[in-house]
């Protein structure tokens, strides 16, 4: 599989996206309880990105308002987009499954969320993608085909 | 709001296992991939474990290898070479060995490694010191 161009600022942009309406959500939830819907209204948005890319709101945010005005620049970088969307779609799991605890046991909703609005830091701040590793060892044992 | 704390502690409890047990993991893949072999060569070199789909390996790593200068850097696909991957138990992708002339691992690097560390690496592996660093 070859490479393509990758625009990384998008996934920036869907990074700080993540982090943003997780932290809304959770400080939010202290005060307005409704503010924890922002939990599973995440996930739809992630998993829609993960297979439709059209439908990724957060990049299509970036590739629409914030490059054409020159707010983000583009970092455009020779990848691959499927451990990227990878990623993603994990991500997306994760907050479904954290949805599914947010009303019978809070605190196991909110710590999963919250480990994915720290794994998406993570991989702003430093680079560190986990899905990405995660896709690379199950490409490596041959669960799929990563190369 | 105690759920919000509850919640705290326990991703704190969870990112402090998990770089624990990344610690454990690398030092153990390290200790068991010293002294492993590859082809020999007249000076040392690098052995440079990527693939297709790693982003830092492209973004970090090989901007870092670059500025090495006339270091031989051997470039494997770890999917591609699972062989030679799991004698150097890459789990993780960027990783970086350097090799001595004479084909033995004295040093390796799991995730990215940057250049003045591999330099240093490179410098103790022409003066024969075979020291294990992170």
């Amino acid at each position: 599989m070859a490479t393509q161009v990758v625009d990384h600022s998008a996934l920036k942009v869907n990074q700080t996206g993540i982090i943003a309406t997780v932290l809304v959500a959770f400080i939010g939830s202290a005060f307005y309880r409704p503010a924890l819907l922002l939990i599973p209204l995440l996930a739809i948005v992630l998993l829609l990105g993960t297979f439709a890319p059209n439908l990724a709101l957060f990049k299509q945010f970036y590739f629409k308002v914030l490059k054409p005005r020159g707010i983000v620049k583009p970092r455009p970088v020779q990848d691959r987009p499927e451990p990227h969307n990878f990623a993603q779609g994990l991500g997306g799991v994760f907050l479904v499954v954290a949805s599914a605890f947010l009303l019978p046991v809070p605190v196991i909703g909110l710590a999963l969320a919250l480990l994915v609005a720290v794994l998406a830091f993570v991989n702003l701040a430093f680079g560190y993608c986990l899905g990405c590793q995660i896709y690379f060892q199950l490409g490596k044992r041959g669960v799929i085909r990563a190369s | 709001m105690s759920a919000q704390i509850w919640a705290l502690a326990v991703v704190g409890v969870v990112v402090l296992a998990a770089a624990c047990l990344e610690l454990f993991r690398a030092r153990r893949a390290r200790v068991k991939t010293l002294g492993a072999s590859a082809t020999p060569a007249s000076d040392p070199y690098i052995l440079y474990f990527t693939g297709e789909g790693c982003t830092v390996c492209r973004t970090h790593q090989e901007p870092a290898l670059a500025k090495l200068g006339a270091v031989r850097v051997d470039k494997v696909d770890a999917i591609a070479d699972r062989t030679l991957a799991d004698r150097f138990n890459v789990y993780t992708l960027p990783t970086t060995v350097v090799m001595s002339p004479e084909g033995r691992a004295l040093h390796v690097n799991y995730g990215y490694a940057t250049a003045p560390k591999l330099e240093r690496q490179l410098a103790e592996a022409r003066g024969g010191l075979q020291v294990a660093t992170a």
